[in-house]
C-alpha cells in the first residue's frame, strides 16, 4: 500500500531552525536537486514497505526523524527538499502539487500528530473541528458529518458534555482522544500516529493505548514512538530510525525482545521496563547533532563494535535470520533486515555442552562408591554477546567459579567446546592465542587480597602489559594512568607507589580491575567481584563496572551468588544449579515468572530460602552426583 | 464578566467625581472656576441664577448632590460662548463624531486585520515585505500633515469632495440626497483617519497572526487536509483577533485625539471642532462637557471590545484579555 524508496530529506539551513508553517506555494522550486552544504539532511534514504492491515512501529531517539518522517507522508515538509519516491496506492506522493496534498490529507491518510500545546484551535466548538475533514469531503452533508463526529467522539470515550466545550477547557488525555476521533471521521486507508501517548500520565496512556488496540484493529497504521512499550503494544512490525536512517526492521516482538542490530539493542538496554528491576544504561555517546551527521554507518560513533568500515561505507540492509521468537503476528512474513557490516551484535563468546570434572580424593570417593568424580559442570551451553551483561548466579559451589575459569580459557574443560569469535578458545596458539589471551580477561574471587604484595600500584597494573609485551615503558605508564582513571584511582605518583597492604579493599578491588583492564579487553569475566568487600563499597564497585561496560562496550560475565545484584546489572540472568544452567532469560522474566522450582526459591524472600537451605530441601551439590 | 462590568462602572464614577472636583478645588471661588471669562460678560443676576441653580456658596456635599441630580437630567450646565446648554450643544455634536469614528474605525480595522493576515501569512516574502514598506511610509506622516495633503488633493487641485463642514449649508435636500451629501463631506476627513489607524491595525494584527501561524493548532488544522484559505482565516486569524481587539479598544482615547485634528482640518461640526472652539473662547462648561463625554464614550468602546472579544474567543470567557496578551 506504502512504499516508500530511498527517501532523503534536507531542510535548508537559512530558515534559522524554526518549524515555520510554511505556504504550499513557497516550497522551493529552484533549488538544485543535491544536497548542498546549506542543507541539514533529516532523513537519509529510507526504504519501507507497508502492506494494507499492516501496524508498523517506528522506533528511535529524539531527533531521529520519525516525525518528519510521518510529516512527509502527509506533504507537511515543503519547505524541505525531498528526493526518493513514496508510493502511496501506486500513486507517487512526491510528484503532487499542493492542491493535492491537500485533498489527500485528511482523507485518504490521516495523522494524530505529536502533541506540543494547544493542538486544537481555541475559537471553535469541539465538534465543529472534528466535523471538518468530513465537511471538505462532503460540504453538504453537514447532518452525516455531525452524526459521525458524536459517535466518534462517543467512541474514543468523550459524551455529549464534551461536544460544544472549547479546546482550553479539556485536559491533554481529553484533546488526545478528540484528535483521534478527527483523524477517523473520514475513515482514511492510512492511519498515522505519532507519539500517541508519550505526553500523558501513565493511567491516560494505558487508556489511550486500550483505546488505539481497539481502533487500529484492521488498519493499516504508522505508529511512531520513542516509547517501545506503546510499538510493541500495537504494531506488528517495526522500524529502527537512527539519525534519519533505518537500522532494523521485522517484527515488532522479536526486534525489541532479541535486538540484532547493535543500536537496537543499545536502545532497548536504555529503555526501563516496569517489570525490570534492571539497571539503566544510557547509549553511549551523544546523539549527533543535525549538522554533524556520521558517514558510513550513522552509529559508528556509538557503536562498540564498529570496524574501519563502518566509519566511510553506509551498510545495506541484509536479511538476518535470528528470530528466535516464535512470532505472532497475523501479518507479515517475519522478515528481519539490519544494515550493519558486521551482521548485527557479534557473538563473543560461546561455550557448548561444557563438562568439568574433579577427581575426587579416596576419602571422599570411598563415601560414593563406584564414583571417583565430582562433576562441577555438567553440560552447561551459553552465549555471550558483543556489549552484553551475562549475570551468573547460583549458590555457593554450583560451579560458577569453574565454568568462569573455562570460558577465560584459564582451565580445559573435560568435554564440550569453547568458541571465542567463533575459533575454538582451547586449541589456539601463537599470535591468535596471544590475541585471546589479551581479549579475554578474568577478574578472579577475591583478586584484589590476591595481588602481590611485592609490587607496587604501577607496576601491579602494567604487568600484564608486560607479559604481552605490549608497547614501551612510556606508552604503558599512559595506559596505566588511562585504566586507573577509569577506575576512578588517583594517578599521583605517590598513589602509584603505594603497595598493596597499605590501600583499602575498594581500592584493591580497583586495583585488580584497572589491571584487567588495562589490555582493554573484549570479555571481562568477573567472579565475585564485590563479594569480600562492604555494602556500600560493594555498590560502588558494581556501579564502576557497569558504567565501564556500558562506557568501554565490553561484554561482562558477571558472577555472583546474589539474585538481586544478578537481576540490577545482567542484561541476560543465567540461574546455575548443581553444575547446569536451569534457568535464563533476561531479568525481568527471570524474577517474575521463574520457570525452574530453585529459581523459585531465589525469589522468594531471603528468610524463606535461608529456611530452605536449613531444612536440605535443597541437596547439596557435592552429596549429588 | 461581572467583575469587568464592575470595573467599568468604577471608572464611570471616578471620572464624574474628578469632573466635579477637580474645577472646584482649584483656587478661588468655584463660580470663577467654572465659568472663566463668561462671568465678564454675565449680569450679577445671572451670576446669582448660576450660585443659586448649582449651589455654588453651598457645601461641597451639598453641592455634589445637585450635580448628581442635575447629570441625571442631562443638565451640563449653560453655555455662553453657544448660548445654549452644554448638554444640548454636546448632543448636537456626537452623531457627526460618532459616524467619523465608527466608520473609520472599521474600515481600517477590516482592511488592518485582513492587509495583516495576508502578510503575515507570506512573512519573509514579497507581498510581506511590500506592505511594510507601504505601512511604514505612511506611519511616518503625522496624521495632520495627511490631512491638510488629503484636503490640497481633493479639495482643491481635483476639487471631488467639498472640503469643510458636515454638510451642505442652506440646501433642502430630502432622504437619499442628503445621505450622499453627508457621506460625501465624511468621505475626506474618514479616509484620513482611517489611514492614521491603518498603520497600527496592520501591525497589531501581522504580529498576533504571526504568533498564532506556529502555534500547534494551526498545523492540526493543515494536516487535516483543510484549504489554506480555511486554516488562514477560520482557524488562525480568528484566534489571533483578540489581542487586536483588545489593543483597539484600549486604543480609542488616542483615536479622539486624532478626532481632534481631523475635525478642525476638515471643519467637521463634530466634538473635536467644539472642543477646540471651547478651548479658544475659555467656556469651561462646554470644556468640561466635552471632556466627560468623551471619557464616557471611550469607557463605552472599551466596553464594546470586551464583549466582542468574548463573542470570538472562548478562553477570554474566563481569562482576562491582557493574560491573553502576555501569554502571546
Ligand atoms: N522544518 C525543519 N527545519 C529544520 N530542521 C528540522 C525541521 N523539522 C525537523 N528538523 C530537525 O530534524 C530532526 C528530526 O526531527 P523530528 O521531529 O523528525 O524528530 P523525532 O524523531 O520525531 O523526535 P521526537 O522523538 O523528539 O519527536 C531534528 O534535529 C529537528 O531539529
Ligand atoms: S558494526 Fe559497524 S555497521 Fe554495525 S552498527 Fe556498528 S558501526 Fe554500524
Ligand atoms: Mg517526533
Amino acid at each position: 500500500m506504502l512504499e516508500i524508496n530511498n527517501l532523503t530529506v534536507s531542510f535548508p539551513v537559512s530558515h534559522n531552525h524554526e518549524r515555520a508553517y510554511q505556504h504550499p506555494d513557497q516550497a522551493p522550486q529552484n533549488v538544485q536537486p543535491e544536497a548542498s552544504a546549506s542543507q541539514l539532511t533529516v532523513l537519509n534514504k529510507v526504504n519501507l514497505s507497508v502492506q494494507t492491515g499492516e501496524i508498523w512501529g517506528i522506533v528511535g531517539e529524539s531527533g531521529s526523524g520519525k516525525s518528519t518522517l510521518a510529516l512527509t507522508l502527509m506533504g507537511m515538509v515543503g519547505e524541505a527538499l525531498q528526493q526518493g519516491s513514496i508510493k502511496f496506492k501506486g500513486q507517487e506522493l512526491l510528484e503532487n502539487s499542493p492542491r493535492c496534498w491537500e485533498k489527500l490529507r485528511g482523507s485518504a491518510i490521516s495523522m494524530v500528530m505529536q502533541q506540543s500545546g494547544e493542538m486544537l484551535t481555541p475559537t471553535l466548538p469541539l465538534i465543529d473541528q472534528i466535523m471538518e475533514p468530513y465537511l471538505k469531503l462532503y460540504p453538504r452533508q453537514k447532518e452525516t458529518a455531525q452524526r459521525l463526529g458524536s459517535q466518534l467522539l462517543r467512541r474514543v470515550g468523550l459524551d455529549e458534555s464534551y461536544f460544544y466545550r472549547y479546546p482550553h477547557t479539556l485536559s491533554g488525555g481529553e484533546v488526545q482522544r478528540a484528535l483521534i476521533a478527527m483523524a477517523l471521521i473520514t475513515d482514511p486507508e492510512l492511519l498515522i500516529l505519532d507519539e500517541p501517548v508519550s505526553s500523558l500520565d501513565v493511567r491516560t496512556k494505558s487508556d489511550i493505548l486500550n483505546l488505539l488496540t481497539e481502533i487500529t484493529a484492521g488498519r493499516t497504521v504508522l505508529v511512531i514512538s520513542h516509547d517501545l512499550h506503546t510499538v510493541k503494544r500495537l504494531a506488528h512490525r517495526t522500524a529502527v530510525l537512527y539519525c534519519g536512517a533505518i537500522l532494523e526492521t521485522g517484527p515488532a516482538a522479536d526486534c525489541l525482545q532479541e535486538p540484532a542490530h547493535p543500536y537496537t539493542r543499545a536502545l532497548v538496554r536504555a529503555y526501563p521496563t516496569l517489570e525490570g528491576a534492571r539497571e539503566l544504561q544510557g547509549i553511549r555517546g551523544e546523539f549527533p547533532p543535525l549538522n554533524q551527521r556520521p558517514e558510513g554507518c550513522p552509529f559508528h560513533t556509538r557503536c562498540t563494535q564498529s570496524l574501519d568500515i563502518c566509519s566511510w561505507q553506509r551498510p545495506e540492509p541484509v536479511e538476518v535470520g535470528r528470530t528466535s521468537l516464535e512470532h505472532t503476528s497475523p501479518i507479515g512474513n517475519g522478515r528481519r533486515q539490519i544494515a550493519c557490516h558486521r551482521a548485527g551484535v557479534l557473538e563473543l563468546l560461546r561455550c557448548e555442552n561444557v563438562v568439568q570434572r574433579y577427581k575426587l580424593d579416596k576419602k571422599q570417593a570411598n563415601s560414593e562408591p563406584g564414583n571417583n568424580y565430582l562433576e562441577a559442570v555438567s553440560g552447561v551451553s551459553l552465549t555471550l554477546r558483543e556489549g552484553e551483561v551475562y549475570a551468573l548466579v547460583g549458590e555457593s559451589g554450583s560451579g560458577k567459579s569453574t565454568l568462569g575459569r573455562i570460558l577465560a580459557g584459564v582451565d580445559r574443560p573435560y568435554r564440550g567446546e569453547v568458541f571465542f569469535q567463533q575459533q575454538p578458545l582451547h586449541k589456539m596458539f601463537g599470535a591468535a592465542k596471544k590475541e585471546q589471551s589479551r581479549n579475554l580477561q578474568m577478574l578472579f574471587q577475591n583478586s584484589g587480597e590476591a595481588l602481590s604484595h611485592r609490587l607496587n600500584v604501577h607496576e601491579l597494573v602494567s604487568e600484564p602489559l608486560q607479559i604481552q609485551k605490549i608497547g614501551d615503558p612510556k606508552s604503558r605508564q599512559k595506559a596505566v594512568r588511562k585504566a586507573l582513571e577509569w577506575v576512578n584511582l588517583p594517578v599521583t605518583g605517590h598513589f602509584l607507589h603505594e603497595y598493596p597492604h597499605h590501600l583499602s579493599g575498594g581500592e584493591l578491588q580497583r586495583v585488580a580491575l584497572a589491571r584487567a583492564l588495562v589490555l582493554e579487553p573484549k570479555v571481562l569475566i568477573a567472579d565475585e567481584p564485590s563479594a569480600s568487600l562492604d555494602a556500600s563499597v560493594q555498590a560502588k564497585i558494581i556501579k564502576l563496572l557497569l558504567h565501564l561496560q556500558n562506557e568501554r562496550g565490553f561484554a561482562l560475565i558477571l558472577i555472583t551468588h546474589e539474585l538481586a545484584l544478578a537481576a540490577k546489572a545482567g542484561d541476560k540472568v543465567g540461574v546455575m544449579y548443581q553444575g547446569k544452567i536451569v534457568e535464563e532469560g533476561p531479568p525481568a522474566k527471570v524474577l517474575r515468572y521463574p520457570q525452574h522450582w530453585y529459581t523459585k526459591t531465589l525469589t522468594d524472600t531471603d528468610t524463606d530460602r535461608d529456611l530452605l537451605i536449613g531444612d536440605k530441601t535443597i541437596p547439596h551439590p557435592k552429596s549429588a552426583g | 464578566m461581572r467583575k469587568r462590568l464592575g470595573d467599568y462602572i468604577l471608572a464611570f464614577l471616578i471620572i464624574i467625581m474628578l469632573n466635579f472636583f477637580l474645577p472646584r478645588l482649584m483656587p478661588g471661588d468655584a463660580i470663577s472656576a467654572l465659568y472663566g471669562d463668561a462671568l465678564m460678560e454675565m449680569s450679577p443676576q445671572t451670576e446669582a441664577y448660576l450660585l443659586e441653580r448649582y449651589g455654588l456658596d453651598k457645601p461641597l456635599g451639598e453641592q455634589f448632590g445637585l450635580y448628581i441630580s442635575n447629570l441625571a437630567q442631562g443638565d451640563l450646565g449653560y453655555s455662553y460662548y453657544f448660548r445654549a446648554p452644554v448638554g444640548q450643544v454636546l448632543v448636537g455634536a456626537l452623531p457627526w463624531t460618532l459616524s467619523l469614528i465608527a466608520i473609520s474605525l472599521l474600515i481600517s480595522a477590516l482592511a488592518g486585520i485582513i492587509w495583516g493576515v495576508e502578510a503575515a501569512w507570506r512573512r519573509g516574502r514579497k507581498f510581506d515585505r511590500a506592505s511594510l514598506v507601504t505601512i511604514m511610509l505612511l506611519n511616518g506622516v503625522p496624521g495632520f500633515v495627511l490631512g491638510i495633503l488629503l484636503l490640497l488633493i481633493f479639495g482643491f487641485y481635483m476639487p471631488w469632495f467639498p472640503i469643510s463642514g458636515g454638510a451642505s449649508p442652506y440646501m433642502d435636500y430630502s432622504g437619499w440626497e442628503q445621505l450622499w451629501d453627508y457621506l460625501q463631506h465624511l468621505f475626506l476627513p474618514a479616509l484620513t483617519l482611517t489611514l492614521v489607524q491603518l498603520p497600527r491595525n496592520f501591525m497589531l494584527m501581522r504580529s498576533s497572526l504571526l504568533a498564532v501561524k506556529e502555534k500547534p493548532y494551526i498545523y492540526t488544522a493543515r494536516n487535516k487536509g483543510l484549504r489554506d484559505r480555511m486554516v488562514r482565516y477560520r482557524h488562525a486569524a480568528r484566534s489571533a483577533l483578540a489581542p487586536v481587539i483588545t489593543r483597539l479598544g484600549m486604543s480609542i482615547g488616542l483615536l479622539f485625539t486624532s478626532v481632534l485634528f481631523v475635525e478642525i482640518i476638515f471643519a467637521y461640526p463634530g466634538l473635536g471642532n467644539l472642543f477646540y472652539l471651547a478651548l479658544q473662547h475659555h467656556d469651561y462648561p462646554t470644556i468640561h462637557g466635552c471632556l466627560l463625554l468623551i471619557t464616557v464614550c471611550v469607557l463605552l468602546f472599551n466596553l464594546l471590545a470586551d464583549l466582542l472579544n468574548q463573542k470570538i474567543d472562548p478562553r477570554l470567557r474566563e481569562l482576562d484579555a491582557r493574560q491573553l496578551l502576555e501569554r502571546a
